[in-house]
């Protein structure tokens, strides 16, 4: 029998799953390019009077808002699927 | 079946168009007004008392080809005991060498003395390198030399024109940071404070949709408190030198942030809708209780790095000027608002969500 993912727990859970290693992935590129960064020059984010850190600070502030409104659009993009079906 | 039409309609409460307008304003300012002149580096950083002195001084955001003839340099023990530069060289708008010669007595008697170099230019203003040089005492002392340090005063010194976020050492371009970082925890506490109300409110009248109310305030006021640890976090990297430096004010946060993780763990343990917001609304109230103590007493009641803890109280003298208070207050109005708008949305969806 072919499970239909949205409504078997397993579907739904794999589909948390899928959300949070994008989350994950997303937070390990940023420290990796930060830490890597650091390695090429030891004081890229330093420079110029640490701006850098300024625009990390920023990044992260915006990025974390982006995805989680994406995550809510697609909240309701469900909602409103289901609520056509019904 | 009817094809659906798209309908590109871009009505939208005023205070939510004033939420998106301040908070690009802030983003603006925040980015483009520039720093006041400052001091980066000084070498070298030890000399020895009794001798001529030549220092090599890297200004930042500074302007010293412009205007040579006014530049003035001192180095300063405390209050008016300074001595003053004999010769300046320019060697390029951020770097001069500057000549010392340094007494080989002092008005007081210490193991090293500690000096602050303070410049003056007649358009970049003052700037100030507070513990530049730190100088041993001579082994010969001609307490003529006494005198020296008298001669000369800090005095008829220039500001800067125009509009500028104040330097500070260590921190430089990062007091920026100002406008974003310290938002999130204002917006987190009148998130999880308008959460709590809605608490009390189900508790008054058991209306299952001030449940759902609170739990909308209390999601996007953790996205707001993780926004500000994580935050804090790499601002604390560059100028405290450590991610976590066990800093009284971060782990309070910290465990303000996972009593509210674990009130969202604790509803999605209950079955029971009616169970589940009931213990929701009274572990609310009491976790809001417990926030204020955790984030305005304990950090004011020992040392901590963060400014305006250990005493004093905080955004009050020298740690906020006045032009940045000009950002600093939209700043915060901005995101409290932007918070309040996201709760909001999430509230309405959840509300869609319960109703099917």
């Amino acid at each position: 029998m072919k499970l239909n993912k949205s409504f078997h727990i397993y579907g739904l859970f794999q589909q948390r799953m899928k959300i949070k290693g994008i989350l994950i992935m997303v937070m390990l590129i940023v420290f990796q390019s930060a830490q890597a960064e650091g390695e090429q020059s030891p004081d890229f984010i330093r420079s110029i009077g640490k701006i850098y850190v300024v625009a990390g600070v920023c990044l992260i502030i915006l990025v974390t808002l982006f995805i989680y409104m994406i995550q809510l659009d697609r909240k309701i993009s469900k909602i409103e699927k289901r609520q056509k079906n019904e | 079946m009817q094809e659906p039409t798209i309908h590109l309609s871009f009505r939208l409460a005023a205070w939510k168009w004033a939420t998106m307008g301040i908070l690009i304003a802030v983003f603006i300012a925040g980015w483009i007004v520039p720093l006041k002149s400052g001091i980066i580096k000084v070498t070298p950083d030890k000399a020895a008392a009794g001798e001529m002195l030549v220092v090599d001084v890297t200004g930042y955001n500074s302007s010293f080809l412009t205007d040579t003839s006014l530049l003035r340099a001192w180095l300063r023990l405390s209050g008016d005991t300074v001595i003053m530069a004999t010769r300046i060289q320019v060697t390029g708008d951020r770097n001069l060498s500057a000549r010392f010669y340094i007494p080989s007595v002092f008005p007081i008697r210490q193991e090293a003395y500690p000096l602050t170099l303070v410049l003056d230019h007649s358009q970049d203003g003052t700037s100030v390198l507070p513990n530049a040089i730190f100088i041993t005492p001579a082994l010969a002392q001609d307490t003529s030399e006494l005198k020296l340090w008298f001669k000369d005063k800090i005095e008829s010194v220039h500001e800067k024109a125009g509009i500028q976020y104040p330097f500070r050492n260590i921190l430089a371009e990062t007091i920026r940071n100002t406008y974003f970082h310290v938002p999130m925890w204002f917006a987190m506490i009148i998130l999880f404070g308008v959460s709590a109300w809605y608490s009390l409110k189900y508790y008054q009248q058991g209306l299952i949709d001030f449940d759902r109310k609170s739990i909308a305030f209390i999601k996007v006021g953790l996205i707001f408190g993780l926004l500000g640890l994580v935050t804090g976090m790499l601002w604390a990297k560059y100028t405290w030198n450590a991610y976590w430096s066990w800093d009284v004010k971060q782990n309070m946060s910290a465990i303000a942030l996972l009593i509210y993780a674990a009130l969202m763990v604790m509803r999605s343990s209950v079955e029971d809708d009616m169970q589940k917001a009931r213990l929701t609304a009274g572990y609310n109230m009491f976790a809001f209780g417990l926030l204020i103590p955790l984030l305005f007493i304990i950090p004011r009641m020992t040392d901590s790095l963060h400014p305006g803890n250990g005493g004093n109280p905080a955004l009050g003298g020298e740690d906020l000027d006045n032009t940045m208070r000009m950002v600093f207050y939209p700043a915060v109005i901005g995101f409290i608002m932007l918070g309040l708008w996201m709760s909001q949305l999430v509230y309405r969806t959840d509300k869609l969500k319960g109703n099917q």
